[in-house]
């Protein structure tokens, strides 16, 4: 007996080491990038890097200063929050009668954008948007986006939608109900929280995502994530701007993720696991 | 009867917008890209049947070639790192049984950080002269490295990055499959004095198979359109060793504007992502229990 409990102790022992080993593996990359983005232009680029120095902001002055970070900023707002709403606006609708009817394909359709690769669907889009003169317009990079936004709605709302037991739909059929107003009267109240999750991981996404907005885009319209690349343009010199952009354009999506953590991995799977 | 009818009608019209837009949005351009694969654009821009042309191309093209070994390798190297380290974390994860919330946030931030943003971060960390990576290495008396500056370094470093964002995410998915396991099974090993080892080996790694394999197919089929962090970082350099499949054709379409070979290129892709899946869900198949 005496050698299990010692094995336990010891094993719980690596247990911890190996938690807190991950945890800092995890942690000292994005710790230093706040940090170096409150260091002053002289200190960011010291050599050997300093971990003790007085912070500043210098460096997120320069953002509003000599870029148009807040401009950038709004863009990606109007692209990520429409492409939400759009998102929700088509695939609520469509998960619910995915769960009532049990049919499944569209839904199982949708997943070929998740599946080819981005620039196959920009390529043609590029032609289609360049033929309506829409290349640089919030639309072409709504539109796109919701192509990524869609998906996670209907594929986070599905089970939500299914968990709502059948009787009810039943019984307000019997009371002379119809689809549409059991989707607006009785689905949709039931899966608000459902709605909560889907908008947030579908707002994610469309603000992390990068290639649309690097070709739909113009110097107007430009997301965040596409200016990233003026920003290192400016980081060589600049690191402390850089890591400043960084840590901004990081922040929206990790504290909204935060706040949706118990559902991220079944959201994330798009239905492939449980989680 | 029209009762009857009236329903259907109304569930029609609910998914019809979704419908709609999948077919405007996703199939539609989807064959699209097909048709202009087969199509040579005229320095006009109007657009003639080629035949197999781009893709006849595309085999004789070296850096075809030289994209699909890039791609592949970057893939299993990245896979295996983040299935080994996701699934280590997960079984840590798994032993304590009380788990800070605070440390499940901590381990969904890489992956739920933008990768152009990693991308951005590491650049700055990796940097060959005054980077932090380098002065650490030097510190301990080992040699600095190029890291993503070096050609023959350039897929590993990629590699490392991508497997610190998402081993968190392999874990959380096999952390799951481990809580679904029943716990009959241990308990019944406990009572048989099988060593921890074993019963890892024995019992917890076997059961696990078919959430590792869907594990696989979800990193597959990011890992093999690799695109963000390597267009921000390298662009596919140096000298085109990051050059994979996916970067190599976004850059024949929108700096090349050769948009029938680049539509080859990214058919043949998107075949190669749909072989794995089929590959990988068989595999899900085999080890189902």
């Amino acid at each position: 007996m005496s050698h299990t409990v010692a094995s336990n102790r010891w094993t719980g022992a690596l247990n911890i080491f190996l938690l807190v080993l991950a945890g800092v593996v995890s942690l000292t990359p994005m710790a230093w990038m706040v940090l170096s983005s409150f260091k002053a232009s002289f200190e960011v680029t010291a050599y050997p890097p300093t971990v003790i120095f007085s912070p500043t902001l210098e460096n997120y002055a320069t953002l509003w200063e000599r870029t148009p970070f807040l401009h950038y900023a709004f863009n990606s707002m109007v692209v990520t929050v429409s492409s939400t709403a759009l998102g929700i606006i088509l695939g609520a609708p469509a998960a619910f009668v995915a769960s009532w009817t049990r049919v499944t394909w569209p839904a199982v359709l949708t997943l070929a954008a998740r599946m080819a690769p981005g620039t196959l669907f920009l390529l043609p889009w590029y032609i289609m948007f360049r033929q309506f003169d829409m290349i640089g317009s919030y639309w072409a990079l709504i539109l796109t986006h919701a192509v990524i936004t869609m998906p996670i709605v209907i594929w986070v709302l599905l089970p939500f939608f299914d968990n709502i037991p059948r009787s009810i739909y039943e019984a307000a059929q019997v009371d002379g109900c119809s689809p549409l107003r059991i989707f607006f009267r009785i689905g949709l109240p039931l899966v608000a929280g459902g709605l909560a999750v889907s908008s947030i991981l579908a707002f994610v996404f469309s603000w992390n995502f990068f290639l649309f907005a690097l070709v739909l885009s113009n110097s107007d319209t430009k997301t965040l994530i596409a200016a990233s690349f003026n920003f290192i343009g400016e980081g060589s010199t600049n690191w402390g701007a850089l890591m400043a952009a960084a840590t901004l354009i990081a922040l929206p999506p990790l504290v909204l993720a935060i706040v949706v953590q118990r559902w991220l991995i079944s959201g994330l799977t798009l239905g492939a696991v449980k989680g | 009867m029209s009762s009857q009818q009236s329903p259907k009608t109304q569930l029609a019209a609910l998914s019809a917008p979704a419908v709609i837009f999948t077919v405007a949005m996703i199939a539609f351009p989807f064959c699209y890209s097909i048709w202009l694969s087969f199509q040579a654009f005229s320095s006009v821009g109007t657009t003639s049947f080629n035949g197999a042309d781009n893709y006849v191309r595309m085999v004789s093209d070296g850096e075809f070639w030289n994209g699909l070994a890039v791609t592949f390798y970057l893939y299993i190297l990245s896979l295996a790192l983040q299935l080994f380290f996701g699934t280590i974390l997960a079984l840590v994860m798994f032993r304590s049984k009380k788990l800070p919330g605070i440390v499940r946030s901590l381990f969904i931030s890489p992956f739920m950080m933008p990768p152009v943003v990693a991308g951005m971060m590491w650049l700055v960390i990796l940097d060959p002269s005054l980077g932090a990576a380098n002065y650490i290495l030097t510190s301990f008396g080992l040699p600095p490295s190029e890291w993503l500056a070096s050609p023959g370094f350039v897929v590993p470093t990629l590699a490392f990055i991508d497997t610190w964002q998402w081993s968190p995410y392999v874990a959380l998915i096999v952390l799951g499959g481990l809580q679904a396991l029943p716990p009959s099974v241990y308990e019944a090993a406990e009572i048989d004095g099988a060593s921890p080892v074993k019963v890892l080996f024995r019992i917890t790694l076997p059961l696990l198979l078919p959430t590792l394999v869907a594990a696989m197919i979800l990193r597959s089929v990011d890992l093999l359109r690799f695109f963000d962090l390597i267009y921000i970082t390298t662009q596919g350099g140096p000298a085109n060793a990051s050059n994979t499949l996916n970067i190599y054709g976004f850059r024949v379409g929108f700096e090349f504007f050769q948009l029938g070979y680049a539509s080859a290129l990214m058919v043949t892709l998107s075949v190669i992502v749909l072989g794995a899946v089929l590959v990988l869900n068989r595999l899900r198949d085999a080890v189902a229990w």
